[in-house]
């Protein structure tokens, strides 16, 4: 292969020729203006210097002759008399620097060359490294994605497992409106009505029918998918909320629930559907566990605050237990020991968990149970 | 009427804030006097047994549930005629109820008359 960038510098022969020309008739005339001022005869440098600036600048050939001219130059203007030996001598320091500019012009171009290819190939390595990036952003959406819609099967799966309690747990308001208004129109369709007792009835019923309201809407807020949402959340609200929703369940299976909530538990930045999620998970959990156990059947739930900035939750139960090689392994995907689980809601939990900063951990209890526990950093420092 | 031993006073039993105060408005709406418990731990502590003429229960509750309460108070020799209201009303806890000499057994929500026709039929007892 040739040298391409040869052409730069020799984009015109013409130029590299004429700076030969020029640059040694600029040497002699410089010698000449020396030796007008009686200094010492300094062609030999002045020369040197214009066959390395025409090599450089001009290119090999022009470097050539201009090596040749001051050769002669210096032969026949400046030292007439000089005899052949000691001119072949002095031919040839000229010989031997073209040859070395030579040298040295074409590792120039060379490395030119090598240059450009480098350059190439890094482009070329640049352009696959962005590829590889928006790929992986793409992989990490779709990840992202998965996880929500995986979050979302989980919560419409635990719904499904508690739709009957939940339908007692809406009925209970609606039967108490009923009962209500049955009284108000009693009051009403009297000789004498008595509107106040009316009035009064009528107001209960509206307790009752927004009681139920509120029910309806923190269940359908559970349903719902949606991009995570951080607001500040008081966990203790979090967990009240959730134990109601749970109350008729734990109930029917004779469990006693527990409430052990710090008051100076602090508020924090986090996603309130998703951190009741986790509740409801790790509560349902415990429900299951002390369902078919004989003696106590209690869920107890503590929330303090903890060292560094943080919170913790604990969740304990009286049930089947956890063995402690199992601690970590009920955490992974698909584990599940229920016939009918998915085996994702722990993986989900501590997904959400960790992507508020924290950690999420179970261990035994004794005589008989576990106990899962969660830590939330209070300060915002939440990655996803 | 005769006059009985017991008072013609109704106690009720239930961990819903919303039923108790229903339950207790429509009692009061003919005329019957009633007091409201939000568990049968607490009816039990009250020491008002004796004055109770019937006794209207919820199944559920967090704690004693209400079959359990009906044996407890048999097991005390303190027949209380009681009637039952549920949401969860199966034919078996029907059965057992009534066995175990509920008056009634109703489920929620239920009909306000029904209701008021039991606790008339548990006084006259």
């Amino acid at each position: 292969m040739g040298y391409p960038d040869k052409a730069k510098w020799s984009a015109r022969p013409a130029v590299g020729y004429s700076l030969a020309l020029v640059s040694v008739a600029a040497s002699a005339g410089m010698t000449q203006v020396f030796l007008y001022f009686h200094l010492p005869l300094a062609f030999n440098s002045f020369a040197f210097s214009a066959i390395a600036i025409t090599f450089w600048y001009g290119g090999t050939r022009p470097g050539i002759l201009a090596a040749v001219l001051s050769a002669l130059v210096r032969s026949y203007v400046f030292d007439p008399e000089i005899n052949s030996i000691s001119r072949v001598l002095y031919d040839l320091v000229f010989l031997v620097f073209a040859l070395l500019m030579t040298a040295a012009t074409r590792a120039r171009d060379e490395l030119e060359v090598r240059v450009a290819e480098r350059t190439k190939e890094l482009t070329r390595a640049n352009e696959d490294l962005k590829l590889e990036i928006a790929e992986r952003n793409r992989a990490e959406e779709a990840l992202r994605q998965s996880q929500a819609d995986l979050a979302q099967v989980n919560r419409v799966t635990t719904m499904g497992e508690l739709t009957a309690s939940l339908a007692h747990e809406v009925n209970q308001p609606i039967a108490a409106a009923v009962t209500d208004a049955s009284t108000c129109l009693r009051w009403l369709t009297r000789d004498e009505p008595d509107v106040t007792e009316a009035r009064e009835a009528a107001s209960r019923m509206v307790k009752d029918a927004s009681r139920a309201a509120e029910i309806i809407s923190r269940i359908r807020a559970l349903f719902k998918k949606g991009s995570p949402q951080r607001e500040l959340v008081d966990i203790n609200q979090i967990i009240r909320e959730m134990v109601d929703l749970m109350r008729s369940e734990a109930t029917r299976y004779s469990i006693s629930i527990r409430l052990e909530l710090a008051a100076d538990v602090p508020q924090f930045v986090g996603d309130r559907v998703q951190l009741q999620q986790v509740l409801m998970n790790l509560v349902a959990n415990s429900i299951d566990a002390m369902k078919g156990i004989e003696g106590t059947r209690e869920l107890a739930i503590r929330s303090q605050p903890a060292d560094d900035d943080q919170i913790q939750v604990s969740i304990s139960d009286t049930g089947v237990g956890l063995p402690p090689q199992q601690a970590d392994q009920i955490f992974n995907a698909f584990f599940t020991t229920k016939a009918h689980g998915t085996g994702m809601g722990l993986r989900i939990s501590r997904t959400i968990v960790e992507s508020h900063g924290g950690r999420l951990w179970a261990s035994g209890n004794s005589p008989r149970g576990a106990s899962f526990y969660f830590a939330l950093p209070v300060k915002p420092n939440t990655h996803e | 009427m005769a006059i009985r031993k017991k008072g013609n006073m109704v106690a009720i039993v239930d961990d819903d804030d919303l039923m108790r105060s229903a339950l207790q408005g429509l009692l009061k709406s003919v005329g019957l006097p009633a007091q409201a418990f939000a568990s049968a731990e607490e009816f039990l502590k009250s020491g008002q047994q004796n004055e109770v003429g019937c006794l209207v229960a919820d199944i559920r509750m967090p704690g004693m549930s209400g079959l359990e309460l009906q044996a407890k108070l048999n097991a005390d020799q303190c027949r209380i005629p009681t009637i039952f209201i549920t949401a969860h009303g199966d034919e078996k806890m029907r059965m057992q109820a009534l066995r175990a000499g509920a008056v009634e057994f109703l489920a929620k929500p239920f009909d306000d008359e029904a209701l008021l026709e039991s606790v008339r039929a548990a006084l006259e007892r």
